[in-house]
């Protein structure tokens, strides 16, 4: 292993894997992160490589493990280059034919292209796609070029580059104003300028600080995080050396969740690289600067992605908030000045330090620039991580993007930001993807997870979800929180299950604001946001349940009655015999009959019957 | 030497020691900011929130608990604004409809002004204000009590599940319980509790009349009050 020690032995690495690369003809990329493995990367990886050696293609072929790309959906895919041809779905069984035909003889197998969704034509290119069409990725796109096991593979994209620019003579003070002049701000929900908190910082009295990573991700449905850390941890590493040098910090944390195996795996072994080639440990690079940084593993508690619980946690502490009256910035891990930041924001300083603030800040809107990566899941027809420049309409995202409803169905809104987040109506999506506009709008942008609801939603099963959700995961320190989050629940189980009286929405209000006020933490102070913003928007749903006694999307079960309309059903028996409860009787060619006593409201036969006889009121 | 900082309570310039918090300020100099978790001379940990003021920064008003707030100079709290009287009360009145059977809880419910529970019910036996942990860390220094689990299942137990021979037998958990004193009309059973309010006409001042001044009230004689203690 070499040591690097000055920016020019960075630049000899470069041009050697520039070389290796140049002496394949083609190149397949294969992402292998924990989405790509669930849906059985491994076995094509294996099956790839087994069949390029028998067909004598290791020298001409180079096959990259990467981390994900993006497109979850479709995965596991090969990208195969020069030709930017994405092939989708591919089994390991199909290992073979893609060897033989597409990179011995370079034909372009139809099968395993890209069919779009909405208009049903096979897409050849990766960039012709839609779902990427309308994306900028900034951070994602560099993942199909690095190996996340070879730090050689990240210096040749032009990795620690920015850290050997920074090193060679750009003063502390520098960095700051540039952070702050390309207006990057936190990616892990709130939004809060990062100059400004490195400033703080930096200003901070002590000779001892810290700085964290804070990939504690524990949103339902959002995965950037752990998708960066997996694919690109050097670029995490960069980063958080140029803000530990900027704020005058030593000793770095990855705070990662135990449930993250892979990225645990994966930051631990670039760590080891990077002490290896001498880019962490004592005078990096030749300079007086000493940085090395370890992986602290937390258990998964939702709470401590909340600053202050993350450090006790860090610390070896129960993981619980305390009161931020004094900022971490100031006392923060073992009460000395820390900057904790999101993987997605370290991650974005490299390019900042290389690129200037003025790239970095052209894109996005006034208060919020550049890039932000979402997870786009739900009812739309293309799911994944989606990267948008930051200003870009929802509705582009749900429709261009995500490729509109799955069912056929409308779609009634987007829930943006996990449990802390809200509900944003449809007739709002010509919102911006901006942390204030989002923000106004009663919603977060969160750590960056969007999930689309169509009209077979109800929102107070959605609020009741959420609470949920909260009440498992909260700390249950303070009373608001603990006791508050509980009877929201109580309330929200009351309306959904029928027995709602018309005075518990007021009450649901005034408690759900005294939460968002009065609560000790920052997730304390988000968790009514769920019920605040449907409460916001949907509130002829709640008034429904409660004085109709009826559920409009057909969900609260106590709330509907399942019934088989008489000119719709042929009497095929498919339902009677599919229907786990037998609530269900009829002759064959004759209308069946659904006992509502005996119903479960399952839906099984729903999904079973062919002529949508089942209707639900 | 000891340092002095300026704050302002409820438009009331105080003269505070530095490094104590804002509700030990504002007690001293007698302006009542309801409370329920914390204990003098112990560290606080800002459970109850019952002691909730607005710090006015640079024109923006935080809501924030007094006990965990320091004082600093130039520091403006105002203590009794509508906003924070109508959380306060929402948070005792949660409060009391999860433990009704304690003297001091339901004070601090008429002390809020609580009319009416608008929440069925819990009889538990603890709100998990934490005052008998601190009391075992940093009085007896005996650490025979913590918190375990989380959210829901969080409660208070020896930590390895049962008593060790740690634990002084000091009492002094019994003694600063705020469950340890049952309402006046004596204990409530399941199906019959109620909001005590019995206490109302002890509040002979109206804190929103006259602000500022602490109510002086016999409410909260039996639990140890701030006020009493300082007597």
């Amino acid at each position: 292993m070499p040591r690097v020690s000055h920016a020019k032995d960075l630049e000899i690495i470069r041009t050697q894997v520039d070389g290796k690369r140049n002496r394949a003809r083609l190149e397949m990329v294969i992402p292998n992160g924990t989405c790509c493995q669930a849906s059985g990367s491994a076995a094509l990886i294996d099956a790839v490589r087994a069949e390029l050696a028998r067909q004598g293609l290791l020298q001409d072929v180079a096959l990259r493990v990467t981390g994900c790309l993006g497109f979850c959906e479709q995965e596991p895919v090969i990208l195969i280059e020069p030709g930017n041809i994405l092939y989708c779905h591919v089994a390991a069984k199909d290992a073979a034919e893609i060897v033989s035909r597409t990179a011995q003889k370079g034909e372009i197998l139809e099968q395993f292209l890209f069919a779009d969704p909405v208009s049903g034509k096979r897409i050849q290119m990766e960039s012709d796609i839609p779902f990427y069409k309308a994306q900028t990725r900034q951070l994602i796109r560099m993942h199909r070029f690095v190996d996340p096991f070879s730090i050689d593979d990240y210096i040749a994209t032009g990795g620690y580059k920015a850290i050997a620019k920074v090193l060679a003579g750009v003063k502390p003070e520098e960095i700051i104003a540039e952070v702050k002049a390309a207006g990057l701000r936190g990616r892990g929900g709130a939004g809060f300028p990062t100059g400004r908190k490195w400033e703080e910082a930096h200003e901070a009295p002590g000779d001892e600080k810290y700085v964290i990573c804070n990939a504690d991700e524990g949103d339902p449905g959002a995965y950037m995080d752990r998708c960066l850390l997996e694919a690109n941890p050097h670029e995490v590493l960069e980063g958080m050396m140029i803000g530990a040098y900027a704020v005058g910090a030593n000793k770095g944390y990855i705070y990662v969740r135990r449930e993250y195996p892979l990225a645990v795996k994966h930051a631990r072994i670039a760590i080891g690289q990077a002490r290896e080639y001498g880019l962490l440990g004592d005078n990096i690079l030749g300079s007086n600067f000493c940085f090395d940084v370890e992986v602290a593993r937390g258990g998964g508690a939702f709470v401590c992605g909340e600053s202050t619980a993350l450090m006790t946690s860090i610390e070896g502490k129960v993981g619980e908030p305390r009161a931020k009256d004094v900022h971490t910035v100031k006392e923060g891990l073992w009460n000395r000045p820390t900057v904790l930041n999101n993987v997605e924001t370290w991650a974005n300083v490299p390019s900042i330090m290389l690129n200037g603030a003025k790239w970095f800040a052209s894109r996005g809107t006034d208060s919020s620039k550049g890039t932000k990566i979402l997870a786009l899941t739900g009812q739309v027809k293309n799911t994944g991580l989606v990267e948008v420049a930051m200003g870009t309409p929802i509705r582009t995202i749900v429709y261009d993007i995500g490729g509109g409803p799955k069912n056929g169905n409308k779609i009634k809104a987007v829930q943006t930001g996990g449990p802390s987040g809200g509900c944003i109506p449809e007739r709002l999506f010509d919102l911006p993807v901006d942390f204030d506009a989002l923000w106004d709008a009663g919603s977060m942008m969160g750590s960056g997870g969007m999930v689309v609801m169509d009209d077979k939603t109800c929102m107070v099963d959605v609020a009741r979800y959420f609470l949920k959700f909260l009440q498992d995961e909260s700390c249950g320190k303070c009373v608001p929180c603990r006791v508050g989050i509980d009877r929201m629940l109580e309330i929200v189980t009351d309306i959904a299950e029928g027995h709602g009286r018309p005075e518990q929405i007021p009450l649901l209000q005034e408690l759900a604001e005294t939460v968002a006020e009065a609560s000790l933490c920052g997730l304390g102070k988000s968790a009514p946001n769920p019920v605040l913003s449907t409460l916001r928007y949907f509130i002829d749903e709640y008034t429904a349940h409660v004085h109709g006694r009826q559920c409009p999307a057909g969900v609260c079960k106590a709330l509907i009655t399942y019934a088989i309309d008489a000119e719709k059903c042929t009497g095929c028996g498919v339902c009677l015999k599919s229907c786990p409860h037998d609530s269900i009787t009829g002759e064959k060619k004759k209308v069946h009959i659904i006992d509502a006593g005996l119903c479960q409201k399952c839906g099984i036969c729903i999904s079973e019957c062919k002529f949508d006889a089942i209707t639900v009121k | 030497m000891l340092q002095y900082v300026n704050v302002m309570i409820d438009g009331a310039p105080v003269r505070a020691e530095k490094g104590t918090s804002v509700l030990d300020t504002a007690i001293h100099v007698g302006v009542c900011i309801p409370h329920l978790c914390h204990i003098p001379g112990i560290h606080d940990m800002g459970a109850c929130r019952l002691c909730i003021v607005e710090q006015v920064k640079n024109g923006r008003s935080k809501v924030t608990a007094s006990c965990t707030l320091l004082v600093e100079e130039g520091m403006v709290i105002k203590s009794n604004t509508d906003k924070i009287l109508k959380m306060r009360k929402n948070i005792a009145e949660l409060l009391v409809a999860q433990a009704p059977n304690s003297k001091a809880i339901q004070d601090v419910a008429v002390r809020c002004g609580v009319k009416d529970v608008r929440y069925p019910f819990r009889n538990e036996d603890c709100v998990l204000c934490g005052r008998c942990v601190r009391i075992c860390k940093e009085r007896a220094k005996a650490n025979a009590l913590g918190f375990i689990g989380r959210g829901k299942d969080r409660h208070i137990d020896h930590p390895p599940g049962r008593l060790m021979d740690y634990c002084k037998n000091c009492n002094g958990c019994i003694m600063f319980c705020p469950m340890s004193v049952t309402p006046c009309g004596g204990p409530m059973k399941k199906g019959q509790e109620r909001l005590c309010g019995q206490c109302d006409s002890q509040l002979n001042a109206d804190a929103q009349k006259m602000p500022g001044v602490c109510v002086w009230c016999e409410l909260g004689k039996g639990f140890q009050c701030s006020r009493y203690l300082a007597v």
